[in-house]
């Protein structure tokens, strides 16, 4: 009798398992697209949208007054309406009114208005509340911390009206006050220091393309298509699911199997296997983020004890930083481990930039006489045939700290350090994690570093190569040229758009005759996607941006 | 007060004091290691004076003793402080991810002790036997290969090529759509794979341990001794022998039901699932203190609680222990 029990639990048992293993995904629905990212997001309140992936997300949820469309020909944002119908600059460029539609409803039915932006930008501005806009708002009229004096800067004229003043004589542009609005029935009763911990974010109230469905941690993020927003297109997506997966392999055999129909940031070497794959397309974009490898230009020492610039032992010269850059083939890095899915950089500014771009800029090219007859210039000489430069009874050797976990950057380091030996520069690898890379960047410790970094958009060249380093921790080289720092004060109130593309011109030339830091490689972001989804536009504004235009075509 | 409960109070009380010496060493050690929750506030599109505004509102430029005892007082209270990721209390941070990690964990478990007694006793049957011999290289086998490999070989053979289960996730994307009964079917479905993997590392561990036991407990006298009484073999197996040699079995299953509740980072990572190895590890990378606390004190006490458990369990089946090592 036992026995008999005990086969049948077991009979059960593997009936169950193959059950579980007969069962197959039930009948997808039609307009639904699932795009794969790596890892979560930790919060869907705009203010806080720190990572690209919150932004994509917020951004899809919650709207501004204008939205910004990618223009490939001037290679440039351009506005088109959104919450407000129309905007209308004073002549002087000191103020601006907006006229909003008055079709909108927060997803709990309350109306939104004007209120609601002046509301958002107290609350963005408030330094109570850290924002990710904290202390940006600097056109605007504010307390000492930088907080928007409400009455001063607007003037609602009714519920659908509103005008905005700037400081007098301040640049005001577009980009720079549009920002994604937050309701403001629901925030206004919390203390601004509590916003960031609120209850509320998890339940987020929005009026954008898409509401939150359900946020499964470390699962799914689900947004369905809102009925009652004025981008609504029956015929369009109406089901957007991010799935978390944070394995690259497993987000590729998901994309081949169909599980996921969008990801981004494909490595190149996995293109062609997956070209193989009807159902799949590829699609790179020229990026904005580049690789480089920073060289301290002061020295660290000096410059951490007296707070006095003085140039460092080995890279204070900007010779010696150009010969650098002579002797790292970086177009062998570039088609070896990016299968030429990049652009050599010559400076800060990325080439889809178009207007603003310096097309006369010719790369430093991989030529090791050159680097060596400049570095013989500037007095580097193996005087005692070792194979490595000295001067001064120093030996041009330092160490080159790269974050770990980054393939690329540990293969172009390995080619890196080789070329430099060529010229007889000894270089010792160091692999750290990126939190305390950061950290060191900070502290100005480092000789030499490789990280990526990226140009905002708009194009903001400041916060990284002025020479003030309180003012912009972000020259982690330590870069000071007086001609570059006349031309980005300039370019902070020129007006004149010829005059600052010119402006932009001259100072990648400047920049690119200094080095200050050797620019790698522009870094495209591979795209596949599956070929049902029609109407995708890829663009460097991000592949899911506008995605509530997306149609799905039905394969049956 | 009976010897079980005087022996279990005291437990409790060297417990909550190594609790409170490993809370005290993650603190410090990772406040000192090198970098800081504002890296993430680095970017050319922020303002530069977020980093140093956030780094005070969290009160991490004051003196570490200050933040120590802040810390202390509010833990007392129950309250492990603020995630800086993900802007809720850690507490509820963790309780969206321990739920699964104990159910999967849970599940794992019990298959492994399962499976490990059933395949010992059948290879202890014929000393030397094909059976035996052949579990004995398989198991070294799985023992040896890494989690990530048998994970990845499981899902291109079941996932890829055979098609038969999904290949990451906890659950389809029309979950909410289905019965009672097939949603534990779509579990299932999820879990199957991950399961495996997580078993057959641990399942070979086992094995390895009970099967060497029960073959030193099968050649004791008192077991001739039975059999010369006449004892059926059933009742020597199930009523003497098992029990003489689960004891070792037993220590190093609280010990690893511990480890795996405390996260089982690799299985998480290659299957998609939302369990505490990941969330772990993603507070340390960021530096996330007050979550990496929190995770950090959940796998103590686990491992602890596991341990306690096990001890028990072993008094339960040896009383000796009672009077013996144990006090």
């Amino acid at each position: 009798m036992l026995v008999s029990r005990r086969y049948y639990l077991f009979i059960l048992f593997f009936s169950l398992l193959l059950l579980a293993g007969c069962e197959k995904d039930s009948p997808v629905r039609q307009n639904r697209i699932v795009i794969g990212i790596p890892s979560d997001v930790t919060t869907l309140n705009p203010l806080f949208a720190f990572s690209v992936d919150e932004g994509t997300i917020t951004e899809l949820l919650y709207m501004s007054l204008i939205n910004f469309k990618w223009d490939e020909d001037k290679g440039d944002i351009s506005p088109e309406p959104m919450l407000a119908k129309s905007w209308e600059w004073s002549d002087d460029s000191s103020s601006i009114t907006f006229n909003l539609r008055d079709d909108v409803y927060w997803s709990d039915g309350v109306k939104f208005s004007a209120y609601d932006v002046v509301f958002s930008f107290d609350v963005y501005s408030d330094p109570e509340v850290n924002s990710r806009l904290f202390e940006t708002f600097t056109d605007f009229f504010t307390d000492n911390k930088n907080h928007i004096d409400i009455e001063k800067t607007f003037e609602v004229i009714d519920s659908f009206n509103v005008k905005i003043n700037f400081l007098p004589n301040s640049t005001p542009t577009l980009p720079e006050i549009i920002f994604h609005l937050i309701p403001k029935h629901v925030f206004e009763n919390i203390p601004r220091n509590e916003i960031e911990t609120a209850e509320e974010n998890f339940k987020p109230v929005t009026n954008g393309p898409f509401i939150l469905e359900s946020w499964e941690r470390n699962q799914t993020i689900r947004l369905k298509a809102n009925k009652n927003s004025f981008l609504y297109d029956s015929e369009t997506v109406d089901e957007l699911i991010f799935k978390i997966v944070p394995d690259y392999n497993s987000r590729l055999t998901q994309l081949k199997r169909g599980e996921i129909d969008l990801a981004e940031l494909i490595k190149p070497e996995d293109i062609n296997e997956l070209k193989k794959y009807e159902h799949l397309k590829t699609d790179a974009q020229q990026g904005r983020e580049y690789d480089y490898i920073g060289w301290n230009n002061i020295n660290p020492e000096v410059y951490s004890s007296t707070g006095e610039f003085h140039p460092h032992k080995l890279f204070g010269s900007a010779n010696v930083r150009k010969a650098l850059t002579h002797a790292i083939n970086r177009q062998e890095i570039l088609e070896e481990y990016l299968s030429g899915n990049g652009r050599l950089a010559v400076g800060p500014v990325s080439p889809i930039f178009k207007e603003i771009f310096n097309n006369d800029i010719q790369p430093y090219e991989y030529d090791l006489n050159k680097a060596r007859s400049l570095l013989n210039s500037e007095g580097w000489i193996d005087i005692d045939n070792d194979g490595i430069l000295e001067k001064d009874n120093i030996e041009f050797r330092f160490t080159l700290y790269i974050t770990s976990g980054n393939p690329l950057r540990s293969n172009a380091s390995t080619v890196i350090k080789n070329n430099l030996r060529q010229v007889g520069v000894d270089v010792t690898i160091e692999q750290i994690e990126t939190a305390v890379l950061i950290d060191n960047m900070y502290k100005r410790n480092m000789d030499a570093w490789m990280i990526g970094w990226y140009v905002p958009i708009p194009v903001d060249l400041k916060m990284s190569w002025y020479s003030d380093l309180e003012k912009t921790p972000y020259n982690f080289a330590g870069y000071r040229n007086k001609q570059a720092d006349k031309i980005l004060d300039e370019l902070s109130t020129e007006k004149n758009s010829e005059r600052i593309n010119f402006l932009f011109k001259e100072l990648q030339k400047i920049i690119h005759e200094d080095e200050p830091v050797t620019f790698l490689y522009w870094i495209d972001n591979i795209v596949v996607y599956n070929s049902k989804i029609e109407n995708i536009n890829i663009n460097p504004l991000g592949a899911v941006h506008h995605c509530w235009q997306w149609k799905v075509r039905n394969n049956d | 007060m009976s010897k079980t409960s005087k022996l279990l109070i005291k437990r409790i009380i060297s417990s909550l004091f190594i609790t409170f010496l490993i809370i005290t060493f993650v603190f410090f050690l990772i406040r000192i290691s090198p970098g800081d929750p504002s890296q993430k506030f680095v970017s050319p599109s922020l303002s530069p004076g977020l980093a140093e505004q956030v780094k005070d509102n969290l009160k991490l430029n004051e003196p570490l003793h200050l933040q120590y005892f802040g810390f202390l007082k509010s833990a007392l209270q129950g309250d492990l402080g603020i995630s800086y990721n993900y802007r809720r209390d850690v507490v509820s941070v963790i309780m969206d991810y321990l739920p699964f990690t104990i159910l999967f964990i849970g599940v794992s478990f019990v298959i492994q002790i399962c499976v490990s007694i059933f395949l010992a006793v059948k290879a202890v049957k014929k000393v030397n036997g094909i059976l035996d011999k052949t579990l004995s290289s398989l198991t070294l086998f799985f023992y040896a290969a890494p989690v990530f490999v048998t994970g990845i070989f499981l899902l291109l053979i079941f996932s890829e090529m055979l098609n038969l289960f999904p290949s990451s996730g906890l659950k389809s994307y029309d979950f909410e759509n289905l019965n009672f009964f097939e949603k534990i079917i779509d579990y299932a479905n999820h879990l199957i794979l991950p399961v495996i993997t997580l078993s057959l590392a641990e399942v070979a561990l086992f094995y390895k341990y009970l099967r060497d036991n029960l073959e030193d407990v099968y050649n004791k006298l008192f077991v001739l001794n039975l059999k010369a009484a006449g004892v059926s073999a059933k009742t020597i197996l199930y009523r003497h022998v098992i029990p003489n040699a689960i004891n070792p079995l037993i220590t190093i299953a609280g010990i690893e039901l511990g480890i795996m509740l405390g996260g089982t980072l690799i299985i998480e990572v290659v299957f998609g699932l939302p369990g505490m190895g990941r969330l772990t590890i993603d507070a340390i990378l960021s530096r996330d203190y007050p979550l990496v606390i929190g995770c950090s004190l959940t796998a103590a006490v686990l491992i602890i609680a596991a341990n306690l458990a096990a001890d028990i369990i072993k008094v339960k089946f040896d009383k000796r222990l009672l009077t013996g090592s144990l006090e």
